[in-house]
């Protein structure tokens, strides 16, 4: 069974105006999907509908076989799926020790669970009183993922979480995912970094207005032109150039 | 002078409870409810019925003063049950107003909250009459806390006294509330941030029955406390509608410590006012009070700049 599946999605922010266009995509448990696709694809608006924070007008969504199409949002976390927006996707005005605490205290996690994260990410621990607001890009993404582990998730969902660090960051954020992986989470990676979501993901879908094009193993869609082009004809970058 | 500052942080704390929930629902809702000093009125007149049920159910006359304060316990419960009944207006109201308006404008909200202070208050005046009102005839003797000849002296009643004690209390209970309860940070996330609340697991819409309920409650307290220490009317909530304004303003609208801040500065700005432009223009000190602030500092004294 699919850790989960997209079966025939349709969503959007006005019912008469889909954004995605019965997109369907399965992710197996303990895979990491790259979804790639040109700026506007609506990859964003694709992973919200499965969070539920955008209105899914047809097709399912199905969470280790179970629906939660349309489900409220704030309910997924305790289903096991956790998401990581793109922007915004930390509590500035709380500290980075309240951020956890809060994502913790939501579900009921055990207190170890916080202390475990700690270790992860050290960094974090290290100054867990400070507003999270006033970390920097790199440690902010790193508490925007903590704070989805917190709940134990056995799906994690990230936004492009590469957007706006430089390199060095880049590949630190993606060998976190990496450990993360290893220790059993299913991971679903929007990226525009191409080439750095496809070096760590087992398989990759490209996105094209709302639908899926071309799926495939991460190495294949490395070397496929048939890639490049859909960036280039799309949105005039070059694959490995988007950041 | 020293009179006037012991005044002004009386009607200061009166004003800072009331502006912390209005400065809340605005934090969580995004929109200024003009209805809030109605829930001020509405929760001192709901106690002042209950206080009469109350001692008609114990065949008491009036009440028997807790001394050294002019009420009895009566009043205390009475409060509590105004409350209660405080929260459930603002709940209903949400419920059959405000929540199928959340996805419009703010400005549609703010008109709304408008129509609903009016009928609030019409129904107010219609059940309890127009003819000021209070909870004790009971006369108080105010305790000289400083002598005459320092400053012209200050003196303050036992009940003036409760109402510092009572509103210090409360926003040392807010502030644990909000940083140390999960509620209480769900309700800070959310005010940043709602949809990323979300993602966390808040149930916002819990988040914001409780914003209803804090504020409501809050809006009691001040109301009674106002009955207390002035006089009960059923303009009270209207009378009281631009001090909040100017003391969540001057705060900063949307953050609570500054609601409280501004509710001190405002109730000493008016009670200062009075020697200078007379007693019946203290009103208009609120209205000076948030012209300056907007033009001097338009995010407020503990706002941050957006
Ligand atoms: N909140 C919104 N309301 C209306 N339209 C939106 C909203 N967010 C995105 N869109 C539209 O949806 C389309 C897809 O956007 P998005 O899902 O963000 O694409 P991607 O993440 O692939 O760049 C775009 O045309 C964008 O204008
Ligand atoms: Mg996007």
């Amino acid at each position: 069974m699919s850790a989960l599946a997209v079966e025939g999605l349709i969503a959007g922010y006005e019912p008469d105006l889909p954004i995605v266009r019965e997109a369907s995509l399965a992710v197996a448990p303990g895979e990491i999907l790259a979804v790639l696709g040109p700026n506007g694809a609506g990859k964003s608006t694709l992973i919200k509908a499965i969070a539920g924070l955008v209105r899914v007008y047809g097709g399912r969504v199905l969470l280790e076989g179970e629906e939660i199409t349309n489900a409220p949002a704030h309910t997924m976390v305790r289903r096991g799926l956790a998401f990581v927006p793109q922007t915004e996707n930390v509590f500035a005005n709380l500290s980075i020790a309240e951020n956890l605490d809060l994502a913790a205290a939501i579900v009921k996690a055990p207190r170890a669970r916080v202390g475990a994260l700690y270790d992860l990410f050290p960094d974090l621990a290290r100054q867990r009183r400070l507003a999270a607001g006033r970390l920097s890009g790199g440690q902010r993404q790193m508490l925007a993922v903590a704070r989805a582990l917190v709940v134990a998730p056995r799906v994690l969902m990230l936004d492009e979480p590469s957007a706006g660090l430089s390199p060095k960051l880049v590949g630190q954020v993606f060998e976190k995912l990496l450990e993360i992986r290893a220790s059993g989470v299913t991971i679903v990676l929007v990226e525009q970094n191409v080439k750095a979501a496809l070096a760590i993901a087992d398989r990759g879908v490209i996105l094209v207005e709302g639908k899926e094009r071309v799926m495939g193993e991460a190495q294949s869609l490395m070397d496929d032109p048939a890639v490049a082009e859909l960036y280039l004809g799309r949105s005039g970058r070059h694959a490995g150039e988007g950041a | 002078m020293l009179q006037l500052i012991a005044d002004g942080l009386v009607v200061g704390s009166v004003v800072s409870l009331g502006a912390v929930g209005l400065t809340m629902t605005y934090a969580i809702l995004r929109f200024a409810n003009f209805a809030h000093g109605e829930l001020l009125a509405w929760g001192a007149y709901l106690a002042l019925s209950m206080l009469g049920i109350l001692l008609a159910i114990g065949g008491a006359e009036r009440m028997v003063p807790l001394s050294p304060f002019s009420f009895g316990w009566e009043l205390v419960v009475a409060a509590l049950v105004a409350c209660v009944g405080a929260a459930a207006i603002a709940l209903v109201l949400d419920k059959l107003l405000f929540s199928r308006l959340r996805h419009g404008a703010a400005i549609t909200l703010v008109i709304a909250s408008f129509g609903a202070a009016l009928a609030l208050r019409n129904l107010l005046q219609f059940l309890w009459g127009p003819i000021p009102t209070y909870y004790s005839r009971e006369l108080q003797i105010a305790i000289p806390l400083v002598p005459r000849d320092v400053l012209g002296g200050m003196r303050i009643t036992p009940d003036q006294l409760l109402v510092l004690a009572l509103a210090a209390a409360t926003v040392v209970g807010l502030h644990l509330f909000l940083t140390r309860t999960t509620l209480g940070k769900a309700m800070r996330a959310t005010a940043l941030n709602p949809q990323l609340a979300r993602v966390a697991g808040v149930d916002v819409d819990g988040v914001i029955r409780a914003t209803w309920i804090i504020g409501a409650v809050l809006a009691t307290i001040a109301g009674v406390l106002a009955g207390l220490t002035v006089q009960l009317r059923p303009q009270l909530g209207f009378d009281l509608l631009l001090p909040l304004f100017a003391a969540a303003i001057l705060g900063g609208i949307g953050n609570v410590y500054g609601a409280v801040l501004g509710g001190l500065i405002v109730g000493l700005a008016e009670s200062l006012a009075v020697p200078l432009i007379g007693a019946e223009y203290r009103a208009a000190v609120s209205f000076l009070v948030i012209i300056a602030i907007l033009l001097v500092r338009p995010q407020g004294l503990l706002g941050e700049r957006t």
